[in-house]
């Protein structure tokens, strides 16, 4: 909840965050304060990205056995590796951009209803976000597992759907990208519900009667005064969705059907674990850090940096 | 968007008559009952107040006009139509929140621009300006309301409602949260608006002097009924309830008993304690014999006991000074009444007339004209404002 009061407000210049400039000591005392973070960051994050940089740069040594290389600055792993995986590196960026569209069709609504229509009792709100919550005590292998048996093609899921004829009397669910999708937007459900629900439960019900008052129906005072309100909270929640839908790779293994499914963490945990091809893991999980960093600030910048509540 | 215009009233056309007429209006939430049985006509292009303690049902009868909150029974009509079932974006009445509800993802401009652009209406951004003009904050019109002090944020509540020019414009306690200073400026500037635009506004407030600086037609209301309506003036000098005596400014009440009918039956002369009080017989509302008899302590002089007789005409009673108080316009006495009670006497410093100490034995003296007679089944204290009732 605290990524949605982050993105949703942007500090000011000089506001508290800003080192004193009149105190010096304090300001010293104030820096220590930092160490363990650092150290942490350090430790955790600049050297892994480090290696993994410098990973991504390997070469094979010539007649060497699988899985061994040494440093070099082979520029070509690159360009090789998006020439081989650049397909599925789109279709991650396209099966987690439906399915953080999805997961907004399907939270909005969830979040709405808990934060707006159960407003006032209390008992009711945390029975509701339990339950949003709940399933995901189990394990993540087993409920995606489980969605593999509902989507079975002798499950009722399936059955329903011939009957209505929206599906084929042959068609399926199971190993298909609707499956992978199917299963994205399920995992990452709370991730959306709960900041919309944290930014609609901070909406003014009087903005609504006044919003009622000056001749706006019901829906247009949600298009025009609810709505964009809640637009910190669909920030938080469609980044909160999109960027690890995108890294993903137990949907789209056991969902999937291994050929046109395939998303780029599957590729890198083949390459990594299996194939013990380093240097193209490597590569892949940069293009795939720098495009999800290169997009996100594209987005935040576009939705995130208006003054809203 | 043309729909939509189609669908509010016609904005404040001359209406002749009623703008505003509540008939026997119930509103109950679960056994509580907020509106009672409440009738009320509030007269085309005045400046109408609906005045009471907090929790008496105003802000919920607001509501209900606003289209807010649904009547459990009885109709509401604005201009001779009855809008009960009309939805509150359908009615051609605008609210001023106690909160001011302003939405803070817009602009100040665009604030006072949303009835406007929702009815599809033309010129929005020169009308939301002129409206602005109207409460002198058309330089402030690209600001966003966070930035705005608590009564520029009141007057772009204002703009945003007037700038519709509904048939009635509603305000729900709009200065409740000003500072004093404030407020008495922003009563008389809402006077001044509302002189301007003609709209009928219909404001409610639980501060008496309030209600009286501004309305021309004062409604009192008290446990979700109408106590007394009429001009402040006369609400003041004609009280007709001990709630009305007392929650309109202050009133010295005390029991008596009619006990002889004067000057051909005009006057009534009133046993309090054992001293005759005259009360003329069309200032009395009392239906028996029993009557609460009732002075302002303005109206009250005070002369020391041992003084020569006063005017022989007029109602004296005596007592014992037990504190005063200067306030620089006036000195407040609190007189103990021999066998009534404390009486309350407001003394204008104007120079003259001697300052009764403490313990001073003093004569309290009024005209009869002055005095009023309540029902004597009414609370004497109904309508006085405890410690606890403050809001």
């Amino acid at each position: 909840m605290s990524v949605a009061t982050a993105l949703g407000r942007s500090a000011p210049p000089d506001g508290p965050g800003a080192p004193g400039r009149r105190a010096p000591t304090a300001r010293h005392g104030h820096r220590r304060l930092l160490v363990p973070g650092v150290l942490y960051l350090v430790a955790l994050f600049v050297v892994p990205v480090a290696m993994l940089l410098a990973t991504s740069l390997y070469a094979p040594v010539p007649g060497g056995e699988l899985g061994e290389f040494v440093p070099a600055l082979r520029w070509q792993n690159y360009t090789e590796a998006l020439a081989q995986f650049w397909p599925q590196l789109l279709r991650s960026f396209a099966f987690a951009a439906v399915a953080t569209i999805a997961t907004l069709l399907v939270g909005y609504p969830m979040a709405y209803v808990i934060a707006v229509r159960a407003r006032g009792r209390p008992a009711l709100q945390g029975l509701l976000v339990v339950l949003v919550v709940a399933p995901f005590f189990t394990s993540f292998i087993l409920r995606t597992v489980a969605w593999k048996q509902i989507l079975a093609d002798q499950g009722v899921v399936v059955g329903a759907l011939r009957w209505l004829h929206v599906l084929a009397p042959d068609g399926r669910l199971s190993a298909t990208p609707t499956a992978v999708v199917i299963g994205l937007t399920y995992s990452f459900l709370p991730f959306m519900v709960l900041p919309l629900f944290a930014s609609l439960e901070r909406l003014d019900p009087r903005l609504l009667e006044a919003g009622r008052d000056l001749y706006a129906s019901p829906v247009r005072t949600f298009r025009t005064v609810t709505l964009p309100l809640s637009l910190p909270g669909v920030v938080a929640g469609t980044l909160l969705t999109f960027i690890p839908a995108v890294g993903d790779y137990v949907n789209s293994s056991l969902l999937g059907n291994n050929t046109t499914t395939v998303m780029v963490g599957q590729v890198i945990d083949a390459r990594f674990f299996r194939v013990l091809d380093y240097p193209t893991a490597a590569v892949l999980s940069v293009v795939l850090m720098v495009s999800i960093l290169v997009l996100v600030t594209g987005y935040v910048r576009r939705a995130g940096t208006e003054e809203l509540v | 968007m043309v729909g939509a215009t189609d669908a509010v009233d016609a904005p404040a056309r001359a209406v002749h008559g009623a703008a505003l007429e509540i008939r026997s209006v119930t509103k109950a939430f679960g056994t509580f009952v907020a509106v009672d049985d409440l009738t009320l006509v509030v007269p085309s292009g005045g400046f109408f107040a609906l005045l009471g303690p907090s929790g008496c049902g105003k802000t919920t009868t607001l509501r209900m006009v606003a289209g807010l909150e649904r009547p459990s029974a009885g109709t509401v009509s604005l201009a001779g139509r009855d809008v009960t079932d009309v939805p509150a974006h359908r009615r051609a009445v605008n609210t001023v929140f106690q909160s001011y509800a302003l939405f803070p993802h817009l602009d100040v401009l665009e604030n006072v621009a949303f009835g406007l652009r929702r009815r599809g209406a033309r010129d929005v951004r020169a009308r939301a300006l002129e409206a602005l003009d109207l409460v002198e904050l058309a330089h402030l019109a690209g600001r966003s309301p966070a930035q705005l002090s608590g009564g520029q944020q009141q007057r772009v509540a204002l703009a945003r409602a007037v700038v519709n020019r509904p048939a009635l414009l509603l305000l729900d306690e709009p200065l409740g949260a000003l500072d004093l200073k404030l407020r008495r400026q922003m009563q008389l500037e809402l006077k001044r608006i509302q002189a301007e635009v003609g709209i009928t506004f219909v404001h409610v407030t639980h501060d008496q002097e309030e209600a009286m600086t501004m309305a021309d037609t004062v409604a009192v209301m008290n446990h979700g009924r109408i106590e007394q309506l009429g001009a402040p003036a006369d609400l003041y000098e004609h009280p007709r309830t001990a709630f009305v005596a007392n929650f309109l400014g202050q009133s010295n009440l005390v029991r008596g008993t009619v006990v002889e009918h004067v000057d051909g039956g005009t006057t009534l002369g009133v046993d309090v304690a054992g001293t005759r009080v005259l009360v003329p017989a069309a200032r009395s509302v009392a239906s028996g014999p029993q009557v609460l008899v009732g002075v302002r302590p303005e109206k009250i002089r005070l002369q020391a006991a041992d003084a020569g007789d006063g005017d022989a005409a007029d109602n004296v009673l005596t007592g014992t000074v037990v504190d005063t108080s200067f306030t620089g316009v006036s000195t407040q006495y609190q007189v103990e009444v021999d066998g009534v009670g404390t009486f309350g006497v407001f003394a204008q410093n104007v120079g003259a007339g001697a300052v009764h100490a403490p313990g001073s034995r003093v004569r309290l003296a009024w005209a009869p004209t002055f005095t009023f007679a309540l029902d004597g089944h009414e609370e004497v204290v109904a309508g006085t404002v405890g410690l606890d009732d403050v809001p």
